[in-house]
C-alpha cells in the first residue's frame, strides 16, 4: 500500500499575535511511524491539527499522496485522529462510537457490523461493544479511540499525545502495542508527543520541533547520538554541555580547547569557529580511578555527589575544567563504587564528544530551515 | 473516671461559653452558617406554606384556620377555581403562554447560542453582551417599550395572547442562550472536531453529536423558561387586553386588592405545584442524560457551567 505519504511545504500558521508554525517543510513517506517531538508550545499540535483540517494554514501546502488538502474541510480528508483526551462521544456506546464514521460513509449494515467487530478485535476489546465510554478505564478508552479511527482505513493516522493521560506503566505497554499495531496495519502514523522516550522508542523517524521550527529530522538513533543543535542535545535526554574554543574542525575529527585541556571530538559538517559547545551523554562519560595512566581526552575531576537511581547510579563529577558533569554507571550490584570527594580521572571518548555551535538552540530562527532541508535530504 | 473528669479545667464553664465553643469548633461543621441557612429557609418558606395551607380552608377566611377541604379548588359551586370562569381562564391563559413560550424561545435560543458560541472575531463580544441585556433590563421598561411597539409600530398585532407570547419570548430567549452557551463551553469543541474527523459534515455533527450532548441544557432551559413565563406579571399585564387574556399573577393581584377568598391561594398553589413539577422533570432529565459524564464533583461544575454568564 503506497498511500499515506505526507509532504508539508512552507506550512505556516499565524494566530493573532504568535506564529505557531513557521514555514516548515517535512516529508513523511507512506507507512512510516513518524513523531513530532517538542516542548509544549513548539507548534507540533498545531501542525497536526492543520493536517487533520481543524486549523486552516495561513500559507503553505499539505500534500497527502500528492494532492494539496490544505483547504479541504476535515470531514473530506482521508486522515483520522486519535485525540489527546480521546473525545469519545459520551452519548454513544463503544459500538456506536466505532461505527460512527462508517455510518457517515453510508456503508451497508452488515459491513459495518463486520468491520467494527474486526476493529474491536484489533484493539483487544471484543465483547465491550455495549459499554458506555464512561464505564471504560483510561487505557480502554484509548483503544476505542484508536479503533474508531482505524476502522475507516485512513491513509494517515494522526495521534495527538494519545498516551499523555495514562500512568507510566500502562504507557509503556501501550507504546509497544501501538508500534506493533502500526506495523500490522501498515499505514502512516504521525505521532505528536513531548515525551522524548516515547518518541525514541516508537518512531521510525522523528522531527524535533522548537518555537515553530523543525530543529532536526532523523532516525531516533541519529537524533539522539548526533544532535545538530544545542536544543536537540538538551531536549533529548540529559546532556553535559561544556563551553569550548574551536582549535580546528574537519569532517573526520575536531580539536577544541576547554579551559586549558585540549580535547579531540568527532568530526562535524557544521561550520563552527571560535566559541562553541561540546556535548557528551552521561552514559558515555567514563570514570577511571585516580592515577590511571593519562592519555587522550582525559581530565581530572572529583566526585561531587553519588545518587542511587536503581538500574543505574548517577555520579556528579566536578571536572578540573570547572564544569559539573553527570555520569551514569550501570548498577552491577557491587554497591556504590565511588565516595563523595574521591579524586578520579574522566575519560571523554572521542566518538562520544560532539561539537555544536553555541546559541543555535536559543535562536533557531536563522538555522531552522537549513536543517529541515538537510534532514529531509538525508532521509 | 469521675476524678479525672473533675480535674479537667474545662469543667464547669457557663452554658454561654459552651454554646460559643460549639459554634466555633474549627474541626466541626460550619454550624453558624448552618444556622443562618436554616433561618433563611424558614423565613422564605413558611409564609408560602401558610398560604398553601389556607387554600384548603373550609371557611371563607384566609387567616383563621377551620378544617381541611377541597372547597376552593372545586367544591364551591361559584367561587372555586374550577367554577369561577375568570380564575379558570387565567389558569388556561398562563399555561398557554408558558407552553408557547417554551416552544418558540427554546429553539431560537439554542440556535442563537450555537451561533454566538462559535462566532469568533469582530462583533462577537458585543453581541454576546447584548444577549444579556434582557436579563438586566427592568421588566417594566421592556413592557412599556413592547406596548409602544405593538401600539405604534406593528399595529397589526393587537394586545392580547399573541402580543403576550411575543413579549415572553423576547425576554426568555436570553435565559436559553445563557444556559445553552454555558453547556457549549463546558463540552468544548472536541466532540465536533471528532465528528468532523470521522467524516460528519457540519450539519450531521450538529444533529448527531452536538444536539444530543446539549439535551440536558435544552431541557433545563425549557424548565426555566416555563417557570419564568408562568411567574411573569409585568409584561403579561402590559400586553393583556383584559378578560380572558389576564394570567394567574394578574388575577391574583387584582383579586387580592378586592375581596380575596382562599380560591386565590388555591390558584397560586396550583401554579406553584405545576411549576415545581416542570422544573423537577427538567432536573431529572438533566440528571438522566448526564449520568455517564458525572463523576465526583463534576455535577456541580456542570450546573455552574450551565449558568456561566461570561
Amino acid at each position: 500500500m503506497a498511500r499515506g505519504e505526507i509532504e508539508l511545504s512552507k506550512l505556516t500558521k499565524e494566530f493573532a499575535d504568535v506564529t505557531a508554525v513557521d514555514a516548515i517543510d517535512l516529508q513523511v513517506p507512506a507507512g512510516e511511524f513518524f513523531s513530532l517531538l517538542g516542548p509544549s508550545g513548539c507548534g507540533k499540535t498545531t501542525t497536526l491539527r492543520m493536517i487533520a483540517g481543524f486549523e486552516q494554514p495561513t500559507s503553505g501546502q499539505i500534500l497527502l499522496d500528492g494532492t494539496d488538502v490544505a483547504y479541504t474541510p476535515p470531514h473530506q480528508r482521508n486522515v483520522n485522529t486519535v485525540f489527546q483526551n480521546y473525545a469519545l462521544f459520551p452519548h454513544l456506546n463503544v459500538y456506536d462510537n466505532i461505527a460512527f464514521g462508517l455510518k457517515r460513509a453510508k456503508r451497508p449494515k452488515a459491513e459495518i457490523r463486520e468491520r467494527v467487530g474486526k476493529a474491536l478485535e484489533l484493539v483487544q476489546l471484543s465483547g465491550y461493544d455495549r459499554r458506555k465510554s464512561s464505564q471504560l478505564s483510561g487505557g480502554q478508552q484509548q483503544r476505542v479511540a484508536l479503533a474508531r479511527a482505524l476502522v475507516l482505513n485512513p491513509a494517515v493516522l494522526l495521534l495527538d499525545e494519545p498516551l499523555g493521560a495514562l500512568d507510566a506503566k500502562l504507557r509503556k505497554t501501550l507504546q509497544i502495542e501501538l508500534k506493533s499495531l502500526q506495523q500490522e496495519v501498515g499505514i502512516t502514523f504521525l505521532y505528536v508527543t513531548h515525551d522524548q522516550e516515547e518518541a525514541l522508542t516508537m518512531s521510525d523517524r522523528l522531527a524535533v520541533m522548537n518555537g515553530g521550527h523543525i530543529e532536526q529530522v532523523g532516525a531516533p538513533q541519529d537524533v539522539y547520538e548526533d544532535p545538530e543543535t544545542l536544543f536537540v542535545a538538551d531536549f533529548l535526554g540529559v546532556s553535559n554541555l561544556m563551553a569550548a574554543r574551536i582549535v580546528s574542525t574537519a569532517t573526520s575529527a575536531c580539536k577544541v580547547a576547554v579551559d586549558g585541556y585540549e580535547l579531540e571530538t568527532r568530526g562535524t559538517e557544521l561550520d563552527v569557529t571560535g566559541e562553541a559547545k561540546i556535548v557528551i551523554r552521561p552514559e558515555r562519560l567514563e570514570l577511571e580511578a585516580h592515577g590511571s595512566p593519562p592519555g587522550q581526552n582525559r581530565v581530572p575531576g572529583m566526585i561531587e555527589r553519588v545518587v542511587y537511581v536503581g538500574s543505574t547510579i548517577q555520579v556528579i563529577v566536578r571536572a578540573a575544567t570547572g564544569e559539573s558533569l553527570q555520569a551514569l554507571v550501570q548498577n552491577t550490584g557491587a554497591g556504590i563504587p565511588w565516595e563523595q570527594g574521591t579524586p578520579v580521572q574522566l575519560h571523554l571518548p572521542v566518538d562520544a564528544l560532539r561539537v555544536l555551535p553555541s546559541g543555535i538552540g536559543d535562536a533557531p530562527s536563522l538555522k531552522g530551515e537549513e536543517q529541515v532541508e538537510e534532514g529531509a535530504a538525508a532521509s | 473516671m469521675t476524678t479525672v473528669a473533675e480535674s479537667r479545667p474545662s469543667e464547669g464553664f457557663s452554658t454561654w461559653s459552651r454554646v460559643r465553643g460549639w459554634l466555633r469548633n474549627p474541626w466541626g461543621k460550619p454550624r453558624f452558617l448552618v444556622l443562618i441557612t436554616w433561618a433563611y429557609i424558614l423565613w422564605s418558606i413558611v409564609p408560602v406554606l401558610i398560604a398553601v395551607q389556607f387554600s384548603f380552608n373550609a371557611t371563607r377566611s384566609r387567616t383563621v384556620w377551620d378544617s381541611f377541604s377541597w372547597r376552593w379548588y372545586w367544591g364551591d359551586p361559584v367561587d372555586s377555581v374550577w367554577h369561577d370562569p375568570t380564575l379558570r381562564h387565567a389558569l388556561v391563559q398562563s399555561f398557554k403562554l408558558a407552553g408557547a413560550d417554551v416552544l418558540i424561545a427554546v429553539p431560537i435560543g439554542v440556535l442563537l447560542a450555537l451561533g454566538l458560541a462559535r462566532w469568533r472575531g469582530r462583533g462577537s463580544g458585543v453581541s454576546n453582551f447584548i444577549m444579556l441585556f434582557p436579563l438586566v433590563t427592568p421588566e417594566i421598561v421592556m413592557g412599556v417599550s413592547l406596548l409602544l411597539v405593538f401600539s405604534e409600530l406593528f399595529t397589526f398585532i393587537h394586545t392580547g395572547t399573541v402580543a403576550q407570547i411575543l413579549g415572553h419570548v423576547t425576554f426568555s430567549i436570553s435565559f436559553v442562550v445563557v444556559i445553552v452557551r454555558g453547556r457549549l463551553f463546558s463540552i468544548g469543541r472536541q466532540y465536533e472536531e471528532a465528528a468532523a474527523d470521522l467524516g460528519a459534515s457540519p450539519f450531521v455533527a450538529l444533529t448527531r453529536v452536538l444536539l444530543p450532548l446539549l439535551t440536558p441544557a435544552i431541557v433545563a432551559s425549557a424548565a426555566v423558561v416555563f417557570a419564568i413565563s408562568a411567574d411573569d406579571f409585568v409584561i403579561s399585564q402590559w400586553l393583556s387586553e383584559g378578560g380572558p387574556t389576564d394570567t394567574v399573577p394578574i388575577r391574583i393581584y387584582s383579586a387580592t386588592r378586592a375581596a380575596p377568598l382562599p380560591s386565590v391561594n388555591a390558584i397560586a398553589t396550583i401554579m406553584m405545584v405545576s411549576t415545581l413539577l416542570i422544573v423537577t422533570i427538567g432536573f431529572l432529565t438533566w440528571r438522566f442524560f448526564t449520568r455517564g459524564e458525572r463523576r465526583a464533583g463534576k455535577a456541580a461544575e456542570d450546573i455552574g457551567g450551565a449558568f456561566n454568564l461570561t
